[in-house]
C-alpha cells in the first residue's frame, strides 16, 4: 500500500485535485478544513513525489499557489482505493 | 508507518466518498454566460422576426452588431477574470466552457455568414439548437436544471414547428429565455 497515501490529510489532497483541473492553496485549505502550516508540509510531500504540480503566480498583485493532480498522482490513488477496497473484502465477513 | 487496518480502510474511503460527492456539489456552470447569450439570441430572433415581417423598420438592425460586439466582449472578460479569480477549476467545468463557445461560435456562424440558407425563423432555431445542445450536454453530468432547461428548449422548437408562422419566432424566443436564460439565474443563485 502507498505509504504516502495513508495520511488522512493527503489522501483528501489527492482527492480534492482528482476532479479539478487547478485547486488553489486557499480553495484548499478551505476544503479540508486544515491549518496552512499542516497543508503546506503536506503539499510538499506529495510534491516532492511527483503526484501534484505546483505552480505559483500572482492574482491582482498577491501571490497565488496552485495545484493539479499528475498522471502519476492519479494512477498511485487509484491504485490505493483498490488495495483499500481489497483490504475491506478480505477483512469484512460476507 | 503501521499498517492500516479494516476500519481504517473504511474510514478512508468514507473520506474519499464524501470529498468527491462535495466536489459535484460545487460545479457550477457560469450562469451570467447563460443569461447573456440566451438575452441575445431572443433579442435577435424577435428583431429579426419583427424587421422580416415589416412590423419594425430594417434600421434597427444595425443595433445588432454593437450587441453581438458586446456580448463577445463580455464573454471573453468575464471569462478571463473567472478564470483568475476562480480557486477551483474543475475539468467539468472546462468541458462546459469547450461546449458553450463552441456551439455559441457554430451557431453565430451560421447566422452571421450562412444566412442565405439560415434565412428567417431558421437562423432562429440554429440558436435554439445551439442552447438545447449545451445544457443537455451539462445535463448529462448530472445537472438538473439543465436538464429541464434543456427539454424546455426542445419543447419550444417542436412547438415553434406547429403554431402559425407568425408566431414560431415568438415561441422560440421564449424557450431561449425560459430555458437559456432561466438556467443562467438559477445556476447564479444556486452560487451565491
Amino acid at each position: 500500500m502507498d505509504e504516502l497515501l495513508l495520511s488522512k490529510i493527503r489522501l483528501g489532497i489527492i482527492a480534492e485535485l482528482l476532479t479539478a483541473r487547478w485547486i488553489a492553496f486557499s480553495e484548499m485549505q478551505r476544503a479540508l478544513g486544515v491549518s496552512q502550516g499542516n497543508l503546506g508540509a503536506h503539499l510538499a510531500k506529495l510534491v516532492e513525489a511527483g503526484y501534484v504540480d505546483e505552480e505559483k503566480s500572482f492574482v491582482k498583485r498577491r501571490p497565488q499557489t496552485r495545484y493539479q493532480l499528475t498522471e502519476r498522482g492519479r494512477s498511485a490513488f487509484s491504485e490505493h482505493v483498490t488495495q483499500l477496497q481489497s483490504l475491506l473484502k478480505v477483512r469484512t465477513p460476507s | 508507518m503501521k499498517p492500516i487496518d479494516a476500519e481504517q480502510a473504511r474510514d478512508h474511503l468514507e473520506l474519499v466518498d464524501r470529498i468527491l460527492a462535495e466536489s459535484q456539489q460545487r460545479l457550477c456552470a457560469g450562469g451570467e454566460f447563460f443569461v447573456v447569450w440566451g438575452l441575445f439570441s431572443a433579442i435577435v430572433t424577435v428583431l429579426s422576426h419583427l424587421i422580416g415581417a415589416g412590423l419594425a423598420p430594417a434600421a434597427t438592425a444595425w443595433v445588432l452588431p454593437p450587441l453581438l460586439a458586446a456580448a463577445v466582449a463580455f464573454s471573453i472578460v468575464r471569462g478571463r477574470r473567472l478564470r483568475e479569480l476562480r480557486g477551483r477549476e474543475s475539468l467539468v467545468q472546462r468541458e462546459f466552457f469547450n461546449v458553450l463557445w463552441l456551439t455559441l461560435g457554430l451557431a453565430v456562424v451560421a447566422n452571421v455568414g450562412i444566412y442565405r440558407i439560415f434565412s428567417g425563423v431558421a437562423s432562429a432555431a440554429i440558436w435554439s439548437f445551439s442552447e438545447a445542445i449545451v445544457l443537455l450536454y451539462i445535463g448529462m453530468h448530472g445537472n438538473r436544471r439543465a436538464q429541464i432547461a434543456g427539454v424546455l428548449v426542445v419543447v419550444s422548437m417542436v412547438v415553434a414547428n406547429f403554431v402559425a408562422p407568425q408566431n414560431a419566432a415568438y415561441v422560440l424566443a421564449a424557450g431561449m429565455l425560459l430555458g437559456y436564460c432561466g438556467f443562467g439565474l438559477a445556476e447564479l443563485l444556486a452560487r451565491d
